[in-house]
């Protein structure tokens, strides 16, 4: 048994299209080490250069959100699944009501 | 898709306003299978977020049916079906972008992949995609 950590669409380019990869059970951050160890180029797409977690990188254990858990130190047990969900958002907001000053 | 699935995105898109309203779709085989009708985080008519529980919902569901995600939709209640600036900035999935525009009647549905040298760039490329509605 070990971790599954799914992967979202955008980073599926630096897994050779895998949607689900198996990790060894450790923390957040021991995790991402080892898909970084594995795909090269992965740490930098979810941290920034500071160490913390990419600002539109949200990352559930289970239907756990880590951010009220334990963060990066967040552990994982065997059996787990690990969601790296990218924000998805946008809008209209260049055109013309935007420019009336509605609210974002 | 459908004429059935595409009607059912319109219709949430419809009884969004004046917010824009936001969405996925499931995809099998490369065909739109199921439109997910999600909650718009922001409650605006000028921008929208996906609320990440519920989008962590829908990936669940997806995997469940063994189904992909074909594409994420929002609408656009003033302005055309064509990528904003914000849209650009923002998009982070490797799929299709739908904008569903209710300026003009009927809906406006067109599709859009976004192309960024880094999935957080804040500019990119647009390239459509063609939007095929059957039995229309």
């Amino acid at each position: 048994m070990s971790v599954a950590v799914r992967i979202p669409t955008v980073f599926r380019k630096l897994t050779s299209g895998e949607a689900r990869v198996q990790v060894a059970p450790g923390t957040i951050g021991d995790l991402i080490g080892q898909l970084e160890s594995r795909y090269p180029g992965f740490k930098q797409q979810v941290m920034g250069d500071d160490g913390s977690l990419h600002r539109f990188i949200n990352v559930y254990v289970n239907d756990e959100d880590i951010r009220y858990i334990g963060k990066l130190e967040t552990e994982t047990a065997e059996g787990d699944t690990v969601s790296l969900l990218p924000s998805v958002a946008g809008g209209a907001n260049d055109g013309a009501i935007a420019e009336q000053g509605d609210a974002l | 898709m459908s004429r059935a699935l595409a009607d059912e995105m319109i219709e949430h898109c419809r009884a969004g306003r004046p917010n824009e309203a936001c969405g996925m779709l499931g995809a099998k085989g490369g065909d739109i299978v199921r439109v997910f009708k999600m909650a718009n985080a922001l409650s605006s008519p000028v921008r929208y977020s996906l609320e990440p529980s519920e989008q962590l919902a829908v990936y669940n569901a997806l995997d469940d049916q063994g189904w992909d995600l074909g594409g994420v939709f929002h609408s656009h209640t003033h302005t055309e079906a064509y990528p904003s600036p914000t849209d650009i900035r923002l998009a982070s999935e490797d799929v299709p972008y739908l904008i569903v525009s209710l300026a003009t009647e009927p809906a406006a549905i067109r599709a859009w992949r976004i192309v960024k040298s880094d999935w957080a760039a804040e500019t990119g490329d647009i390239e459509e995609v063609p939007v095929t509605i059957l039995g229309s």
